[in-house]
């Protein structure tokens, strides 16, 4: 079995690893490199718990081989808190609206929720509807998630507002 | 003037103490474990780094119902790498387990009784190596003849799945005299309902970690609503006494009831592999074998039969359930989930005649066990849609019908329990018609939208739930221990799912000490810490806990507020705790900080440690008649749906969703919120697309592809507002929440989609192909679409 | 007795013994040759990755070929009056072409339902094609536009029509040890055209189709005949399916409520899917069958009119 030479950006800092060809990406994060806050919830991305920013964009990182983001840019939920521990609007949106509950899909819904964010100013409730609808949650019913959405998109107009 | 026993005094007592306006109970407190959620770095249970731990695996039975001739496991044992194969004789103790009755094989012996039964267990040093024994293993099996309905199973000639028979258990109510009832009634009408297997699908996946000890007992880590029971289980299993046996309780991704007994189940089966290898084991779900072996919903058939006055009084309720228990016993039997749903079966109606039948029947399906509702789901299903057909034949409205009937003090239920406190059903009917604009837009029903394709319907659904088990035993323990320093450790037994436990709790203890939340520590529940608290389920967490919790901080506050005094030179009655600190009510200048009065109170020895145990009021229950006060509280719920029907494909949409809610008091309002909303994207689950769907004992939707839950596009904005009748038995008058939501929307939806096109669907799930036919069946007969 | 069940049983690892990048269409296409049918051409992986957890002989690939860094592969692009879309085109780059969407909107509608917002981020609209299933979302709409695939091996490229494409289910013109799909090019549907995409499931995200019916029609100046149509539905049969003869029924026929209606009725004729559980019953299936070919005439009509300035 051939090992492949993987190198790519996780959160923002430059990783270089040896890995199997069989490798999930989803696996690599949480048992390789110790970041757990990636979930598996079904292996063939039906639930969107495992999803992770690739480039910006969001994929289910248990049906990628690792080796598929050679060369790219990778964010997952770890990589959302400011180094001096200050939150994201959104995680903070999240905590303030009452949008976590078991807190399983917590991760997906965060990072689908930057992807449409960070293309789309002011999206709309059904814009935000679709952006979340790859990723299923079990005990709040989606509103407060949504709210949290809304109310984060709020306070990042009003913040880029104010910076000009 | 009511004459108060004993009980009634203690119990009554506790909440003189309790006058509002509270500083914490009513705030929206922010989740205690909300900012480690968002930031990825709370663990769950497959996030525990498991160095040096084996693999545990399963070999599951690929018949619904065979004998076990010859099981050879020699091959498998000779794989390198490959630390134990198991069979039914390598077991230490008792072959068995279950959450109420055990009669699970931990290893089938002889016969395996539905699809995914245990016939070996695997302990291997990676997960590769535990698959190859596990198809190593050579099983010789004899099929035996299965049954899959309940009604068939119990016939004579029906093969038997047990020695004892396929029926269980036969729960009886006999209230007053139905057919003198029927008699006097001026219409009676008979159907039948049905509902499916459904499956919690939390989203995290079943875990569970074995860790042999040095003095011959076990710790059992994982996700998990009831420790104790897992860890009396386990104590069995092992044969070895409850006292060696350690189980931590790992805060879940979602419980919903399936993870008060798969723990059960997985822990037995780790803890043997362990035993038997000295070494640490895990076995971890995929999630198609969590739909495969977990305990799921009972399926249930309810014929019942119902008779009323023209002026809508309900005189006379007949019920006869065959509530599926599938191949064991789980939480079926012995007032389990088919004495519950004989219980409920009339609904939140003043009925002076009802008698019930609930006939517990084995299958050659998987268990039911515990899921939230445990029974009353379906019967409310039913008996809100036979409400509705009812109201339909004496040409009264829906809401009129339910107003007419429903529960209020000094009710009556069907066993008889007088209702004396707390009713607040009305109340809900109200609020929820108000807001969701009933009489407007029941009079539109049936329109069609603007597409011109739809039409738009709505539909109630009342219910109601008791708080706590009704089980001799129900009973909660807390610890609390004061610091020198004002910070605090609180000891619960209750688990955190997502329900928010681990901030509610926290927030009455809070109230009762006058300090923060963020001054308490709830420490992980863990059996060797933590007094017995029963399981996390049958919504009793908040009531039971929190009284326990309360009467912990008794003599607590007592030394608090005693040395306080003396500190201030002012009267204990003249003082007041509250956000840390103690000060006088009529002079708040004259004060003290909490912990400057904890420092002194542990410099000299005073007391500063809680205990406290609390169980419900007694309940009461006849065998016979199904007569007595099962459970000490109910909460209510009134629901209604707007619907638009596809009329050519049968497609349904909620379109508006608002729902009321008595449930004492809403300690924390956001996180009861966040149960309405989430309990009832459950019931809208239940009633347009859950379903384990079977074919021959096997399941043929065992992943998410096809195992379908509501995702955000089938969800509306649900609206959900509270109402208060204070519960004298409750913490702050709170009682339970947890269940309520998801009970009433299965029928308001299917009540509404009636409205709307006219059709009647009598079996959940109405899918797409089920409401296109009512839909036809509907055009052909002489009803009007209204 | 023994047992002839063999139980599948899930893991959660996948078992493949190489990964391959290959930087260029000429270095994927030589590599396969060199592997003698022990690699398999991997896109998105969205298919290939589920199927390789399950414990059976099947599951396991020597290796696998990711083409997704071949570059210029990604294109969607208009030449010589066919739009061409190349291999690498995502589910989520088609519904959000401009180009699609104004000149194959049932192509970007259908690219718009598969899967998830993640899934439509990696999985390909070729890599659909190759997975054989009778009810892709965006292969019955490219069945209704007639499209035509450009296949690759070592040995040369050919050219498939989407008729002659699919074989059974799970299997079509293409073998995926062998050979690489590059691009695919259908007609657009200009003015005069319009297209319909209908589909029914049972929830409304992330849900597998009960059925999924496109409709293309072109009609005269006078706009009160059909000139032709195409009609393609699934999942019907193993697979996609082409209604020829209602197609030819359609040919000039004139437009009213009745044509309309005998088109859906010979559709639904045509068609016996089998009872399925999961997925509805026959005679349901035939019944919606109905119900969608006569909207979605009635809806690619309109789109006919709507463009029409």
């Amino acid at each position: 079995m051939k090992m492949f030479c993987l190198s790519f950006k996780l959160n923002g800092k430059s990783v270089q690893l040896s890995v199997q060809p069989a490798k999930l990406l989803v696996d690599l994060l949480r048992e390789d490199l110790r970041l757990t806050g990636t979930k598996i919830g079904c292996r063939e991305g039906e639930c969107g718990a495992c999803t992770v920013l690739v480039d910006g964009q969001p994929v289910n990182s248990c049906l990628i081989p690792a080796v598929k983001v050679h060369g790219r840019e990778v964010l997952t939920i770890e990589g959302l808190e400011r180094e001096d521990g200050v939150l994201d609007i959104i995680q903070e949106s999240f905590i303030s609206e009452g949008a976590i509950q078991c807190g399983f899909c917590t991760g997906g819904m965060i990072l689908n929720a930057k992807a449409l964010l960070d293309r789309r100013q002011e999206p709309d409730e059904s814009e935000i509807r679709h952006a979340l609808s790859g990723v299923l949650c079990r005990c709040t019913g989606y509103r407060k998630i949504i709210q949290a959405v809304k109310t984060a998109s709020r306070i990042r107009k009003e913040g880029r507002g104010n910076k000009g | 003037m009511q004459v108060l026993t004993k009980e009634k005094v203690k119990l009554a007592s506790l909440n003189k103490l309790q006058v509002g306006p509270y500083s914490l109970v009513g705030q929206s407190l922010k989740r205690t474990d909300a900012r480690l959620k968002v930031t990825g770095k709370l663990k769950y249970g497959a996030d525990y780094v498991l160095k040096g731990y084996l693999h545990g695996k399963i070999l599951r039975s690929p018949y619904p119902h065979a004998l076990i001739k010859n099981i050879s496991t020699g091959k498998a044992k000779q794989v390198a790498g490959v630390a134990a194969v198991l069979v039914a004789e390598d077991l230490p103790g008792r072959n068995s387990f279950g959450a109420i009755v055990a009669d699970q094989p931990v290893i089938c012996s002889s016969r395996v009784r539905f699809v995914g039964d245990g016939v070996a267990l695997v302990a291997a040093e990676t997960e590769e190596l535990a698959n190859r024994a596990i198809s190593l293993i050579d099983v010789d099996y004899e099929p035996l003849p299965a049954v899959f309905d309940p009604r068939e199973a119990i016939k004579p000639g029906a093969p038997f799945i047990h020695e004892k028979g396929n029926l269980i258990e036969h729960c009886k109510l006999r209230k007053g005299d139905v057919e003198k009832g029927f008699s006097e009634a001026d219409v009676i009408i008979e159907r039948t309902y049905t509902t499916p297997y459904v499956e919690h699908v939390y989203m995290e996946p079943d875990i569970i970690m074995a860790v042999p000890l040095a003095n011959g007992g076990m710790l059992i880590e994982g996700p998990m609503q009831a420790p104790f029971y897992v860890r009396d289980n386990v104590a069995a299993v092992l044969g070895v006494p409850i006292n060696l046996i350690r189980v931590k309780s790992v805060q879940m991704g979602g419980g919903f009831g399936g993870k008060d007994d798969s723990p059960i189940d997985l822990g037995c089966r780790a803890a043997v592999l362990a035993a038997h290898t000295g070494r640490p084991v895990y076995i971890s779900l995929e999630r198609e074998e969590v739909t495969l072996q977990t305990s799921k919903r009972h399926p249930s058939i309810m014929e019942l039969k119902i008779g009323a006055m023209a002026d809508g009084r309900l005189v006379s309720f007949q019920g006869t359930l065959y509530n599926e228990e599938g191949a064991y016993s789980a939480l079926g039997p012995a007032g389990g989930v088919n004495r519950h749903s004989m219980i409920m079966a009339a609904g939140p109606y003043d009925i002076p005649n009802c008698k019930v039948d609930a006939y517990l029947c084995h299958t050659n399906h998987p268990t039911g066990g515990a899921m939230r509702g445990f029974g009353a789901p379906q019967v409310c299903f039913a008996h809100e849609s036979l409400i509705d057909e009812l109201a339909l034949d004496l040409g009264i409205s829906p809401f009129d019908i339910r107003m007419r009937n429903a529960f209020k003090i000094g009710s009556k239920t069907a066993t008889g329990q007088i209702l004396d406190q707390s009713v607040g059903l009305i109340d809900t009917l109200k609020a929820c018609g108000e807001a969701f604009e009933w009489d407007r837009r029941y009079g539109e029903g049936g329109a069609l939208d603007n597409k011109g394709t739809r039409r738009r319907g709505v539909g109630i659904g009342v219910g109601y739930y008791r708080t706590s088990t009704g089980s001799k035993r129900d009973g909660c323990g807390a610890n609390v221990y004061v610091l020198a320093d004002g910070s605090a450790l609180l000891y619960s037994g209750i688990t955190e799912m997502g329900q928010g436990s681990f901030t509610v709790l926290p927030q009455i203890c809070a109230e009762e000490l006058g300090i923060s939340v963020d001054d308490i520590r709830l420490v992980q529940p863990d059996t060797d810490l933590v007094p017995e608290a029963g399981p996390t389920v049958a919504s009793r967490s908040t009531t039971l806990m929190g009284n326990a919790i309360i009467l912990a901080c008794r003599p607590i506050r007592e030394s608090i507020m005693t040395m306080a005094a003396e500190m201030l030179c002012v009267p204990v009655e003249r003082l007041k705790a509250e956000n840390g600190v103690i000060y006088e009510l009529d002079n708040p200048m004259n004060s003290v900080p909490f912990r400057e009065v904890t420092a002194k109170c542990f410099a000299e020895g005073k007391r500063l440690i809680g205990q406290g145990w609390w169980t419900p009021p007694s309940p009461s229950f006849d065998a016979e008649t199904g007569q007595g006060n099962p459970y000490f509280v109910y909460s209510y719920s009134t629901q209604m749906a707007e619907v638009a029907v596809d009329m050519e494909t049968g497609e349904v949409e909620v379109t508006d969703y608002v729902a009321a809610f008595d449930i004492g008091k809403a300690i924390n309002p956001n996180a009861v919120e966040g149960q309405i909303e989430g309990g009832i994207a459950m019931g809208l689950g239940y009633a347009l697309m859950e379903e384990v769907a079977f074919k021959d004992g096997y399941i043929q939707n065992l992943s998410l592809q096809d195992l379908l839950i509501p995702s955000i596009l089938d969800v509306p904005n649900v609206r959900a507002l509270i109402v208060e009748t204070r519960n004298r038995y409750g913490p702050f008058g709170a009682k339970g929440v947890g269940e309520m939501p998801n009970i009433p929307t299965a029928p308001a939806i299917l009540n509404a989609i009636t409205n709307a096109c006219g059709g009647r669907i009598r079996s959940l799930p109405a899918d797409p192909e089920k409401v296109y036919w009512a839909i036809r069946k509907a055009r052909e007969s002489t009803s009007t679409i209204r | 007795m023994r047992s002839v069940f063999i139980p599948v049983q899930w893991g959660r690892d996948v078992e493949i013994g190489q990964y391959f990048l290959p930087g260029s269409l000429k270095e994927a296409l030589e590599f396969l040759a060199e592997q003698e049918g022990k690699a398999k051409v991997i896109a998105g992986g969205t298919d290939i990755i589920p199927g390789l957890r399950k414990k059976d002989k099947k599951g396991r690939v020597e290796t696998l070929v990711d083409i997704t860094r071949i570059p210029k592969l990604n294109f969607i692009r208009e030449e010589q009056n066919r739009i061409v879309l190349g291999c690498l085109v995502t589910h989520a780059m088609a519904s959000n072409s401009e180009l699609l969407m104004g000149k194959a909107a049932i192509l970007a509608d259908g690219a718009r339902s598969v899967g998830s917002p993640q899934i439509r981020n990696i999985a390909t609209v070729a890599g659909n094609l190759v997975s054989g299933q009778p009810a892709g979302d965006t292969s019955i709409p490219l069945v209704a536009l007639d499209a035509v695939v450009t296949i690759a091996s070592s040995e040369g490229y050919r050219e498939v029509p989407l008729t002659e494409f699919f074989v059974d289910i799970g299997q079509t013109a293409v073998d995926p040890r062998k050979e690489i799909l590059t691009q695919i090019s259908f007609r657009p549907l200009g003015p005069g055209c319009g297209g319909s995409l209908l589909r029914l499931g049972k929830r409304k995200a992330m849900a597998l189709p009960m059925l999924v019916c496109a409709i293309t029609v072109k009609v005269n100046r006078n706009r009160d005949r059909i000139l032709e149509a195409t009609i393609a539905l699934g999942p019907v049969g193993p697979t996609p399916f082409r209604a020829r003869s209602i197609e030819d029924f359609l040919k000039n026929a004139v437009i009213n409520s009745s044509t309309i209606a005998e088109a859906a009725e010979g559709v639904a004729a045509l068609c016996s899917p089998r009872d399925s559980l999961l997925r509805g019953s026959c005679e349901y299936r035939q019944e919606m069958a109905k119900v969608f070919v006569r909207r979605g005439i009635s809806q690619a009509l309109e789109q006919v009119r709507a463009t029409i300035s």
